[in-house]
């Protein structure tokens, strides 16, 4: 292909790692945090092997401390670095809330646009991993809430990497939640600086009857139920998100006047989360005259993530939840 | 005083009959003379003209069977006080699912009727709740009252097609409309164009609108011509059908909704039947009535071909039946019985096939006579028959009463619109130029 | 009075010279009156939401930012008008921020609360309490790793030091040696709250004992005293030895805000605390130390009437934020 940069297979931590390779030594302004990020290479091994190529000045372990951590990022973005703040689990973003969302996301707007929090949260999400309620929860509908912070959600080792980079090219605070699932995933990533535009959302696979709606890990059960789909006559298509906020209504409404028929798939508690989110900014649209069936939401259960393993499968969305309603949807039981 | 619109007796043995329609909302204005409301009885379909002028109150619910001689409505005169029903009955329910909605009426006025009795856990003296239930979930809403069930794209698509969505039969859940339904149904909405009057072709048991291509290729292109498909065939969704009336009124409702002001019926076999129905009760719209071998006009008929084909998913087991049908087995085409087959691969279709012909077929019988509603046509009308045909005996013609014109052709069969298209269309073409501003009947 | 001993000249007569001192009692007398204007202007109902007044708190303000530098970095609290101005702010565009205009610090987007002047070095007034712990410490953060040999000085109240953001805070600043001040103003109330019923210990200042740094309690209405604990601490910052805690104890003589009914103190404590009002405080030592004649000080005070009142005709006569621009400045780009 003409211009592409040559890709390899990295799996989605090294794709992310790489990322960060690269603008740690594109910019000594960039500085990496995070609890057990240096020689430990943090809980899920993604900053490994950094500390020793761009020492513990710049790849900085933080005491057990989010809230004061988060904050310290806040502080030196305002005040001419660039940090990335790795939360060992999204869950501890919790502790974290006031630095994140009374700071972060406020600042610029309350000093009149005198400054800018160029910072990115990098937030290991989801269940799958026997981790249980404290450990599996995905909260990015929570920060997409939150005017002033940008969300991301990649669904493959490139764009893990080409967001990561995106958000760091980026002047204000963005979270990327990173499914934990994926980590060891593979994917071709091209190599040198690859970034993926905040915002955008990518047509995974092409479709005529219905539109699967989906991100992060929830893209690749997407892709998977559209495969089972098209043997059965239905034709499905699956659009990965990427970007909670800002979100690409274009590529949604476009596909949905074209098929006419709606699912949104995510992993999070179902009520008051994305699913609604993108069922209301269809139904607010001129693309409401194009659907043909109710919006159908395919969420989390209502309830903590569970330990045991056939629960925590059963709270949240499978590929065989997301054929079976596809095939309701599509075939008009719906 | 009021006057009282009755039902009224239209048939010989006729002792109740149900409101299929109302043609004028309730509180609206009616001239005499103007349609009122549609009367279903065991046999036909009939429409009742307003006896007098005034406005419509207290109607029986479309959908109530009623005894003849009853009163069905009042005629108020203008400025005239519309109180309680002059009879002190409260109106009755349509039916036992609707008689679990409370239905409008005045407090105080005693129920007189005990179909229209609170649900056993309401106490008779409740207050009537402020908000009435939902409807039964598997019922469509009444279009007039509100509340069709209609997909947005369905909606959009009416709109731009300049479709009366209540025309449509939906087949979705709940019968919601779907845009499917809409396209299915819009493409045989073409306008008239000239001064010719529409063609309106009812096909078959078994086939849909394809049945007609042949004939439709013969007829003058200038023509417009309107292909109704019934129930359960061709584009238009599977349906529970009831009896021959149940049929009889959903295909009304499709005519209906084409708003001609003059058409040409022709129908075939089943279609055949469902035209003449039709003629009875639109008469003053139908221009002219082309009967090809149908049904309704005696009780036999070949019940094995009809299940065959009911079954039918395949070319295979599809042709047998309908070169069975034909005078001569080469008329049908491989290409043609292979459309035919392709046509019938959905599963639910061959269901709901299968049960109309339980229902109307039984035992091999054609449960419905219409000899009556042939002799009442006013119409100019034909019969056209092939004398080899095996399902429907072709003397079920003579049947006919004597001004209509009765073509029968020595070598056709079931299919003569197949068979031989341009002997058809030949018989369908001067009608058109000799019935434009025909007299309505009498 | 050059018959005293030199021991016994207070150190802000012996370290800063004449303008500096002269500047200091002006901005003291700023203070003061640009938070009585702004009393007087929410009486007359010019200024909505509410205020926290520093009346009586103005030499620990001062005293803290006398010795520091535009490079220097602080961040403030929700009673921070007196940071501001002794940081430099301009009191129109304060006012103006007040009156909610375009021309204020914020363009009306912040309020009292949320005052900020970044060029000045003042990261700005936080509403939440603690809220700016962690951001100071990540401007430490910062000036550390770029070397630019600013210190951070970092304003709460005694109500803070019982915030989680205080304690990781002031550890992780501690741990990593970074250059900042932490300067609690004990007013003895977290609103109506004493510190003896909020806090395990007597003094603020041995809460730095936990996190191995230096603490000290000063006069916090004395402006000599407040400066030389910032200035040795500025210094300790700027050596590399890290962090000081300094408890600047002083007294609002005001209620906590503009709704507080006083009912959890006497009104003999206010006199007494009233009689220690660090503005006659400020002009007398200088008076005694022959820095300033009576004459000048009362043509300072003078003057500071004059510019309060053109402050004042500034901001109600600049503009109102365009209603259209409501959600300009939540981010940098878009």
């Amino acid at each position: 292909m003409d211009g592409a940069p040559p890709t390899r297979d990295l799996s989605f931590a090294e794709a992310l790692r790489e990322a960060m390779d690269i603008a740690l030594a594109e910019d000594d302004r960039v500085v990496l945090m995070g609890e057990d990020i240096g020689v430990y290479g943090g809980a899920f091994q993604v900053t490994l092997d950094l500390v020793h190529k761009y020492g513990a000045e710049r790849v900085i372990d933080t005491p057990i401390s989010e809230l004061g951590g988060a904050g310290v990022a806040v502080g030196a973005a305002l005040t001419g670095l660039w940090p990335i703040y790795e939360f060992q689990f999204s869950d501890f973003s919790t502790l974290a809330m006031e630095q994140i969302v009374n700071q972060a996301a406020k600042l610029r707007y309350m000093l009149g646009g005198a400054v800018s929090v160029p910072l990115v949260y990098r937030m290991p999400t989801g269940s799958g991993t026997g981790a249980a309620a404290q450990h599996s929860q995905s909260l990015e509908a929570w920060f997409g809430h939150v005017p002033g912070l940008k969300v991301v959600q990649p669904s493959t080792p490139a764009d893990a990497k080409g967001l990561l980079l995106a958000a760091l090219d980026d002047p204000d605070p963005v979270l990327i939640f990173e499914h934990k699932l994926l980590y060891k995933t593979k994917g071709a990533v091209p190599e040198g600086r690859h970034t993926v535009a905040l915002g955008t959302a990518e047509t995974r696979r092409e479709g005529r009857d219905l539109t699967l709606v989906a991100s992060g890990v929830m893209v690749d059960r997407a892709l998977e139920a559209a495969e089972a789909l098209a043997g059965e006559g239905v034709s499905a298509e699956v659009i990965d998100l990427r970007s909670i906020r800002p979100i690409d209504r274009d590529t949604v409404l476009a596909s949905v006047r074209k098929t006419g028929r709606l699912m949104v798939i995510y992993e999070a508690v179902k009520t008051l989360g994305i699913g609604a989110e993108i069922s209301a900014m269809v139904a607010e649209s001129d693309a409401f005259d194009f659907l043909d069936a109710p919006i159908v939401r395919l969420g989390g259960a209502e309830s903590p993530i569970p330990y045991n393993p056939t629960l925590e499968a059963a709270a949240v969305p499978q590929i065989a939840d997301i054929v079976r309603a596809a095939r309701d949807l599509a075939g008009g039981v719906v | 005083m009021p006057t009282e619109v009755i039902l009224p007796k239209v048939d010989m043995d006729m002792s109740h009959g149900t409101i299929a329609a109302w043609h004028v909302a309730e509180g609206a204005a009616v001239t005499q003379g103007q349609p009122l409301f549609d009367i279903e009885t065991d046999k036909a379909a009939m429409e009742v003209e307003s006896p007098a002028d005034g406005m419509v109150h207290h109607q029986t619910p479309a959908g109530t069977e009623v005894a003849i001689g009853t009163p069905v409505a009042w005629l108020y005169a203008e400025g005239e006080e519309v109180g309680p029903r002059p009879d002190g009955a409260a109106p009755a329910a349509p039916d036992a699912r609707a008689a679990a909605q409370p239905l409008p009426q005045d407090p105080g006025v005693p129920a007189a009727d005990h179909r229209a009795q609170p649900a056993p856990d309401q106490t008779p003296s409740a207050p009537a709740p402020k908000t009435a239930p939902d409807p039964p979930s598997d019922l469509r809403p009444d279009p007039t009252t509100g509340g069709l069930r209609a997909t947005p794209a369905a909606r959009a698509a009416a709109r731009d097609a300049g479709v009366d969505l209540a025309a449509v039969s939906g087949s979705g859940p709940r019968g919601r409309v779907q845009r499917g339904d809409v396209l299915a149904f819009a493409p045989r909405r073409r306008a008239p164009s000239g001064p010719a009057v529409p063609l309106v072709l009812i096909h078959g048991f078994g086939a849909d609108a394809g049945v007609w291509r042949a004939l439709e290729a013969a007829v003058d292109p200038s023509r417009p011509v309107i292909q109704l498909e019934l129930p359960g065939h061709g584009r238009v969704p599977a349906a529970k059908i009831r009896d021959f009336k149940d049929l009889v009124s959903r295909i009304r409702t499709e005519f209906d909704a084409l708003d001609l002001p003059l058409a040409e019926l022709v129908g075939h076999s089943l279609g055949g039947a469902c035209a003449l129905a039709l003629a009875d009760t639109r008469a003053p719209r139908v221009a002219g009535l082309t009967l090809i071998a149908p049904a309704g006009l005696g009780p036999q008929i070949d019940g094995a071909a009809i299940a065959g084909v009911a079954r039918a998913s395949k070319a295979e087991s599809l042709g047998p039946w309908l070169r069975g049908m034909v005078g001569a087995p080469a008329a049908l085409s491989d290409r043609y019985i292979a459309a035919a087959a392709r046509a019938r691969a959905d599963a639910g279709l061959h269901a709901a096939q299968s049960q109309m012909a339980e229902v109307l077929f039984a035992d091999g019988v054609q449960t419905f006579d219409l000899t009556p509603a042939l002799a009442r046509v006013g119409c100019p009308l034909r019969l056209i028959w092939g004398k080899r045909d095996s399902v429907i005996p072709w003397r079920h013609a003579l049947r006919a009463p004597g001004r209509a014109a009765l073509h029968l052709f020595d070598d056709l069969g079931h299919l003569p619109q197949i068979e031989d298209p341009a002997a058809i269309a030949a018989l369908i073409a001067p009608v058109t130029t000799t019935t434009v501003g025909r007299a309505v009947h009498a | 009075m050059p018959d005293t001993p030199p021991e016994q000249v207070p150190f802000a007569i012996r370290h800063y010279d004449a303008q500096t001192l002269t500047r200091a009692l002006r901005q003291m007398f700023l203070i003061r009156k640009f938070e009585e204007g702004a009393e007087a202007a929410y009486m007359r109902g010019l200024i909505h939401g509410t205020m926290h007044l520093s009346i009586g708190q103005e030499a620990s303000a001062v005293g803290a930012c006398i010795g520091l530098s535009a490079a220097d970095k602080i961040t403030s609290t929700h009673r921070g008008h007196g940071h501001c101005i002794a940081k430099g702010a301009d009191v129109a565009r304060m006012f103006a921020e007040f009156f909610g205009k375009e021309t204020g610090y914020c363009r009306g987007r912040g309020g009292s609360m949320h005052i900020a002047d970044v060029d000045a070095g003042n990261l700005g007034a936080n509403g939440i309490v603690g809220g700016g712990i962690p951001i100071a410490v990540g401007a430490g953060l910062s000036a550390k790793r770029l070397g630019t040999g600013a210190v951070t000085v970092c304003f709460f109240g005694d109500g803070a030091n019982n915030e989680g953001a205080f304690h990781e805070g002031l550890n992780i600043a501690s741990v990593w040696k970074l250059p900042v001040v932490f300067v609690c103003e004990n007013n003895k109330y977290g609103m109506s709250t004493s510190t003896e019923k909020s806090t395990a210990v007597a003094s603020i200042a041995d809460r730095a004992a936990a996190y191995g740094m230096p603490g000290l309690s000063v006069d916090g209405n004395d402006f000599s005293a407040v400066a030389e604990a910032v200035e040795d601490a500025a210094a300790r910052g700027r050596t590399g030895e890290g962090p000081s805690l300094i408890e600047a104890m002083t007294y609002r003589q005001r209620g906590h805000s503009r709704s507080d009914r006083n009912r959890y103190r006497t009104k003999e404590e206010i006199e007494a605390w009233t009689a220690r009002d660090p503005l006659p405080r400020m002009a007398g030592m200088l008076i005694d130390h022959g820095v300033l004649t009576e004459a000048q000080v009362a043509e300072i005070e003078a003057e500071v009437d004059a510019e309060i009142a053109a402050a004042l005709d500034f901001a109600q006569t600049s503009p109102d934020p365009d209603p259209a621009a409501v959600t300009r400045d939540v981010y940098t780009v878009v």
